[in-house]
This record gives C-alpha cells, structure tokens and sequence, in this order.
C-alpha cells in the first residue's frame, strides 16, 4: 500500500468516525430534547396512544436525515479530494482510486447508496408535504414508502456494488 | 425535535437592532428555505444519476481516469458535474448550518458557522479548480 492509499484510508476511517460521532450527538439532544419519562403514569399514557403514534416513525425519519445528511457531505469532502488528484495526475488519481474496488470499500459504497436513497427519498417526501397538505397519516405512510423504497433499491444496488468483490457479476 | 430557543433569533448586542433587523432575517430564511429545497430536488436527480453511472451501470473497479477522461470529454457531464458539487455544497452547507445552530450554544456557533463558509469555499474552489484544470487540459 502507498502513503498515499493509507492517508486515504485514514481519512476514510476519521469520516467514518466522524458520523457515528455524530450519531451519538443526534441521538444524545434528541434524548434530552424529548426526554422519556419512565414510571406507571407515562407507561399509561403511552400505551394509551395508537400503536402507530407510540412508533414514533416522524423522528426517526428526523434523525435519518440529519444523519445520512452530515455522512454524504463528509464523503463529498473527501471524494472531493481523490477526484481532485485527476487534475494532477491521472497515476495518482488511478492509485487512490484501486481501493474503492476493494471489498471493504464496495461495504462503504453500499451504505453510501442506502443513505443517499433515504436522503433523497425522504427529502421529496419533505419538499411534497410542505408543498401539500397531505396530513399527518399520509405524510407518516410516505416516511414508510420512502423507507421501503430505500431498502429495495438499497439491497439491489449493494448486491450488484458488492457482487465481483464474491466473484458474482449480475 | 426543536431546539427550545434558537441562537438566530436571540438579540444581538454587537449588531444594530432597527425594525429592518427581524425582516432581513426572515427574508434569508426564506431564501434559504427556497435553496435548500431547489437545490435538493436538483441534488436528488444529478447525485442518484451519478451514482447509478459510477456504481451500477458501471462496476467502481472500471471507473479508473480513463473512464473519467471519456466522461469528461462531454460538457454534459462537466455541466452535469459542477451543478452537482454547486448544489451539494450549498445545501449540504445550509443543513450543516441549521444543525450547528440547534446544537452548539450562539458563540460556538458563530465560530463553527465561520468555519463552515470557508470550508463550503474551499470545497467550491477545489471541485472548480479540478474541472477547470480538465477543460484546459
């Protein structure tokens, strides 16, 4: 492996760390935002609401965003730079660019594709129901289809991403 | 889900306070509301297609600087590629803004915001910088 591969790769890694960091902050504020009253009163009043509600689809439908949000803009950082080496040289483009044919690297792509197809997908569903008033039950089963969605093609596309790194090609 | 109070929207001692102050700051957040959304309708279109060229129609192994000096031959793509990184910094750096603002308390936040244009900056100059130096080539 070259210096240049590895300092990749450790900027790789520092992204990679610097979104489950974030996860933790997301999940962290939100905790102590919403907070989640314990105790036979507040197990009453929640049970007290429709399955649907108690799910509480919407904020993690929030929380994905924001964190498939700060992931694609830390990788676009980066690719920045890898695809930036072309105007140097295309030798050093083609160094770097050996690795995202890596086995790890398509696992990497993989998730890519899940967060921008969430991203993307729920992102319509937020430009529609601020354009539309749909109501809340309509919103929260787009939230569902754009989740269902992002799996499908998510699983599909990661299998034909993944494929040649098990020596399948669709 | 919201953050109680909103730094933006705190007074501000070291700035003047006339009656344009509140209405210049929701005619930006408009602005900006109008922007993240165009530029995410545009971003939901170019990125998913780029993806889709570079990953699935083509296998990443095969997308080595050959393939990008095909591609880049056609000003499609160049347009289509500047676009992209255009909208992604812009939007990406409003949403980066928004949550700074609800996460850090107002005087991190002025330095991460500060931080955050010259890194939308240099990632415009950068991706910009690449694409000329392609056409000159």
């Amino acid at each position: 492996m070259t210096p240049l591969q590895i300092a990749f790769l450790i900027a790789l890694v520092a992204i990679l760390v610097a979104i489950v960091a974030f996860a933790g902050v997301v999940l962290a504020a939100a905790a102590r935002n919403v907070g989640d009253p314990t105790g036979p009163t507040a197990l009453v009043r929640r049970l007290s609401r429709a399955p649907r509600d108690r799910l509480e689809l919407g904020r993690w439908g929030f929380w994905a965003h924001r964190v498939s949000g700060v992931a694609i803009f830390a990788f676009l950082i980066l690719h920045l730079f890898d695809v930036g080496l072309y105007g140097l040289s295309r030798d050093l483009y083609d160094e770097v660019h050996a690795l995202y044919g890596t086995a790890a690297l398509r696992v990497f792509e993989s998730g890519l594709l899940v967060a921008i197809l969430f991203h993307a997908l729920n992102g319509l569903r937020l430009l529609a129901i601020d354009l539309v008033d749909v109501g809340p039950r309509t919103a929260g089963r787009l939230l569902v289809l754009a989740a269902v969605v992002t799996l499908v093609l998510g699983a599909a596309g990661s299998a034909i991403i993944l494929g040649p790194a098990v020596g399948w090609t669709p | 889900m919201r953050a109680p109070e909103s730094p933006a929207s705190a007074p501000r001692p070291d700035r003047p306070t006339g009656p344009s102050g509140p209405e210049r700051r929701r005619a930006t957040g408009v602005l900006t509301w109008v922007m993240v959304r165009v530029t995410g309708l545009v971003l939901a279109v170019l990125v998913l297609g780029h993806f889709a060229v570079t990953h699935i129609v083509t296998d990443v192994a095969d997308t080595d600087s050959a393939f990008v000096a095909e591609r880049w031959r056609s000003a499609i793509v160049l347009g289509w590629d500047w676009l992209m990184l255009a909208a992604a910094v812009l939007h990406g750096a409003a949403g980066l803004r928004g949550i700074v603002v609800e996460y850090a308390g107002p005087r991190l936040a002025r330095f991460l915001i500060a931080g955050l244009v010259v890194l939308a900056a240099a990632m415009l100059v950068l991706g910009t910088a690449t694409i000329v130096a392609v056409i000159l080539a």
